[in-house]
């Protein structure tokens, strides 16, 4: 089978492109389909609502895209119990919605959540700002079930919020990039929704203060969700994107709480004086505090994931993991001119956005040299965006770690025809 | 059958083993390896030919290595406080036991882990973080004895993993020595490492995966503040009712824990703690947080606990967990199954999980069950998680009772699988509850599990017989319990 020569309209990222669609609706149709395909030596190419179609090394071997968008019911919502069971086609904006009428949530944010399928979410391990408060996709889920490329429906865990009864496949699905198998159900741990949620935007002449500011937040008398660092473009993007008028031009702080309204209020006034400091200091609530949630979570996904927006948007991005303590010297090491800057800083993960215009060799130096210090500072720098004909040279998934060839080895038990996701992860 | 077998140790293993770790970290007299024949859960026994107990990651390394060469079975150990048998040398061999392996190797508060060894015992890091504003979650009942490393092998809960999540939610990372004695660091001090997470597979791989050195939990910040209290109640029945409806209304307690009036009583024979012993149930109600929103959450639970028929005792306010009326409570909460001496010679605990809403439901059968066994059973468990331990009392020596309490065991966590729950919430399948495997799971989700395995552990050297029933042939049961503390 080779690569389509005249493109149909299913893309599998970096210029390549489906030979054909499966997109069932039920699940043991998709898992039958996947052993079948797989059986023939076709790539299977999972896709929810293509929101991170870029990411990931270069698809390698012809294949079949697989659309879970067929599978999108709502499978059990015991309510009272504090859990939800769901195909993975439903995109993370309806589950929220489900969520919403019972006066719950999933506390987990994903960039574009209109789009973004909840498969696809955790596939991924997407996250955004109030992961400091509230945890990452790996915290929220107790129950999967995947189709392999052996043509078999797996399950692991179960509908309960305790359970320790089997090897913890939840946790080994979540983040594993369509490259085990696909994701058809999962079950999630919801929580009540807060009865208000604010922000705290401040603004900074320049980034010397933070490390001890962010220091005093982390033993702060308030407890906060979110501890957001902008450089300044990142600022200016965000207040754009989020359509309030908020001052940029420096380096931003944005410091998320979420609670009783008495208890945002209170640790609003308490955040006052820890962030005394600040050259402004705006409290953002109600609807615009959602507004800048929304742009909070979706910046770091660039214009691209987003669709249509007509934003200039970035061809090469980067997310660092580091300790905490070290965000703020690597924010500050970067050049603005370059790159838009973004950090959940209290959980030590900093993204990049090359500026539009700046050419992609400046912007590969950078990433060469950050992922140095990234690395030299116990962390790790990969790269979700990045120009194909970059990608071999780059290196898309960071410096290589010690457990690399046990997670291979994981794959291979799990998809040995290596038929699944070829050539993006593992 | 019973798995009772052994190896041939030879005598140049042994020396080889004295020269890895020291002879003063090595036992093999049979009247010392009597002690290491079984965990928590003392149905099944099987001595290990050599206990070795190293102090390096190096020595683990140099252990397994051998027992490759010699072809000889190795099972890693903590504090043996499994209730499961997730550390029986089950085929006897090398008994590689972590309680020397036991310093805390650092702590960074700024950014929020630690790393550990894994014979820390869960409550020196408590300790060691105390004043700090942070501490670690997970808390078993058996905090006191049990290990990290054992908590990280089982997935280990706790009365404040309702809010604060189980072990796996605060592991960023584990040093694996792997069965063939190859070392590999998985996961990391920073979060979010590239790769699949693997540190959230290999925790709760009850020791087959292979032996854990090093681990790197997360810290959490403390709470400011917290209002603890009793909520008293006529009735099994009400109490249940009254979880329900907490979470129903979305209250998040840090703990909501329910005692039934037999373990009251014991409790209150044996230590005197002042629960009310003419209550029908006790829950045990935490809330905490920033004090400024304390007396609303406390006043909607108490809201809930009176709708259901019950009264609030005890109330306490406090600021650093540390107050000693608080202390008592948990020490009370926590000395259940030490109290249980109090009522019976032995005692099988169950761990089954259901929904939440089914707690009413699941009690209701529990005591449906006992009556129609001629069993006396007691409760107390983490009923916000739907986690429930009833503890079946019985006699040992008359034969009878022990197979009724089998068949009563049995039953309940037939029903909570009825009810769409689990057979284990915290104490993990070991060896004693393989059988209900395929019950849980499929012949395909279970081959997924058992190629995992194979990937750490291809020889099956390490922990063999457990978790996975795939290979073991049955095995009879012809004991439920345990004893009752002197």
């Amino acid at each position: 089978m080779n690569w389509p020569d005249s493109p149909n309209d299913t893309p599998l990222g970096d210029g390549r492109f489906a030979s054909a669609v499966e997109r069932p609706t039920d699940r043991q149709e998709l898992a039958d389909a996947l052993g079948r395909l797989a059986a023939e030596g076709i790539g299977l190419y999972p896709q929810g609502g293509r929101t991170a179609l870029e990411c990931g090394g270069i698809p390698a071997r012809p294949g079949v895209a697989i659309d879970v968008t067929g599978l999108s019911r709502v499978v059990d919502y015991p309510a009272a119990d504090m859990t939800i069971t769901v195909e993975a086609g439903l995109t993370l904006a309806e589950l929220q919605r489900t969520l919403g009428a019972q006066g719950q949530r999933l506390p987990l944010e994903a960039p574009a959540a209109d789009l973004a399928t909840i498969g696809g979410v955790f596939a991924t391990d997407s996250s955004g700002p109030r992961r400091f408060g509230n945890g990452r996709p790996r915290d929220l889920i107790i129950g999967v079930a995947f189709a392999s490329s052996k043509g078999e429906l797996v399950k692991g865990g179960g509908r309960v919020v305790k359970n320790v009864a089997g090897y913890d496949l939840p946790k080994l699905l979540t983040g594993s990039m369509g490259s085990l198998g696909v994701i058809v159900e999962l079950t999630l741990k919801t929580r009540p929704r807060p009865e208000a949620t604010a922000l705290c935007w401040s603004t900074w002449p320049g980034m010397e203060p933070l490390e001890e500011v962010l220091g005093v937040l982390n033993t702060s008398r308030t407890r906060p969700v979110a501890l957001e660092l902008l450089n300044g473009p990142a600022a200016e993007a965000v207040a754009r994107r989020s359509g309030l008028d908020l001052p940029a031009g420096g380096v931003v702080l944005a410091v998320g709480l979420e609670g009783t309204e008495t208890l945002v209020s209170w640790q609003l006034d308490v955040l006052e004086a820890e962030l005394g400091g600040a050259s402004g200091l705006v409290p953002v609530r109600g609807s615009d505090a959602d507004r800048l949630w929304g742009a909070l979570t979706d910046h770091p996904a660039g214009g691209l994931a987003l669709g249509g927006e007509g934003e200039a948007s970035s061809a090469l991005s980067f997310k660092a993991n580091l300790l905490p303590s070290s965000v703020v010297a690597f924010v500050e090491s970067i050049d603005p001119g370059r790159w838009e800057v973004q950090s959940h800083a209290g959980n030590g993960i900093v993204w990049g956005l090359g500026r539009p215009g700046i050419e992609v060799d400046r912007l590969a130096e950078d990433v060469t040299r950050l992922r140095e210090a990234a690395v030299s500072a116990g962390g790790n720098l990969i790269l979700p965006r990045c120009p194909t004909d970059r990608k071999p040279s780059l290196g898309i998934w960071g410096a290589p770690r010690g457990d690399w060839e046990l997670a291979r080895m994981v794959k291979r038990a799990i998809d040995p025809a290596g038929a699944m996701n070829p050539g993006r992860f593992l | 059958m019973a798995v009772a077998q052994s190896v041939d140790i030879s005598e140049s293993l042994r020396a080889e083993l004295a020269r890895a770790v020291g002879p003063e970290n090595l036992l093999h007299h049979r009247d010392e390896l009597v002690v290491y024949e079984c965990d928590g859960y003392v149905i099944e026994k099987n001595v290990p030919d050599v206990v070795v107990f190293p102090t390096s990651t190096e020595q683990v390394v140099a252990v397994v290595r051998l027992c490759n060469t010699y072809d000889v079975p190795f099972v890693p150990r903590g504090a043996g406080t499994s209730l499961a048998g997730g550390t029986l040398a089950v085929g006897g061999g090398v008994m590689i036991c972590l309680t020397r392996m036991k310093r805390i190797l650092e702590i960074n508060t700024r950014d929020r882990y630690a790393v550990v060894e894994p014979g820390v015992v869960n409550v020196w890091l408590t300790r060691a973080l105390a004043g700090s504003g942070f501490h670690y979650a997970p808390d078993p009942s058996s905090q006191t004895a049990c290990t990290i490393g054992g908590n990280v092998a089982t997935n280990s809960g706790g009365p404040h993993t309702l809010k604060y999540g189980v072990t796996v939610n605060h592991v960023r990372g584990v040093e694996l020595v792997l069965p063939d004695g190859r070392v590999v660091e998985i996961g990391g001090k920073a979060e979010d490492t590239p790769g699949l997470d693997l540190a959230g597979l290999v925790v709760g791989n009850e020791g087959t995966f292979g032996v854990v050195t090093k681990v790197i939990v997360n810290l959490t910040r403390d709470p400011e503040a917290g209002r603890t209290f009793l909520g008293v109640f006529e009735s099994v029945d009400q109490a249940t009712e009254t979880v329900s409806g907490l979470i129903a209304a979305g209250i998040v307690p840090a703990a909501l824990e329910m005692l039934d009036t037999l373990m009251i009583q014991a409790l209150e024979e044996a230590f005197g703690f002042g629960f009310p012993t003419d209550a029908g149930a006790v829950l045990i109600i935490e809330v905490d947080g920033l004090e400024a929103g304390l007396e609303h959450e406390a006043e909607a639970v108490a809201e809930v606990v009176r709708r259901n028929g019950g009264s609030v005792k005890n109330a306490i306010a406090w600021t650093t967990r540390k107050e000693p009326e608080y202390v008592a409570i948990w020490k009370a909460r926590k000395s259940a199954f030490g109290a249980i001496g109090r009522l019976s010679p032995t005692f099988c605990t169950q761990d089954g999980v259901v929904p939440r809403t089914k707690l009413p439901h699941i009690l209701r059968r529990i005591t449906e069950i006992g009556a129609k066994n001629g069993l006396r059973i007691a409760n107390v468990f983490h009923a916000g998680d739907g986690n429930i331990h009833p503890i079946l009392l019985f006699d040992e020596r008359d034969p009878a009772q022990v197979r009724r309490v089998l068949d009563a065991s049995h039953e309940i966590l037939e029903e909570c699988i009825a009810c769409g729950g689990s057979v284990t919430g915290e104490h993990g399948i070991g060896v004693e509850k393989m059988e209900f495997m395929p019950r849980l799971f499929s012949p395909s989700d279970l081959a997924a599990m058992v190629a995992l395995r194979e990937v750490f552990n291809p020889q099956g050297r390490c922990s063999p017989g457990k978790m996975l029933p795939i290979g073991v042939g049955c095995i009879e049961r012809k004991s439920p319990g345990r004893h009752a503390p002197a």
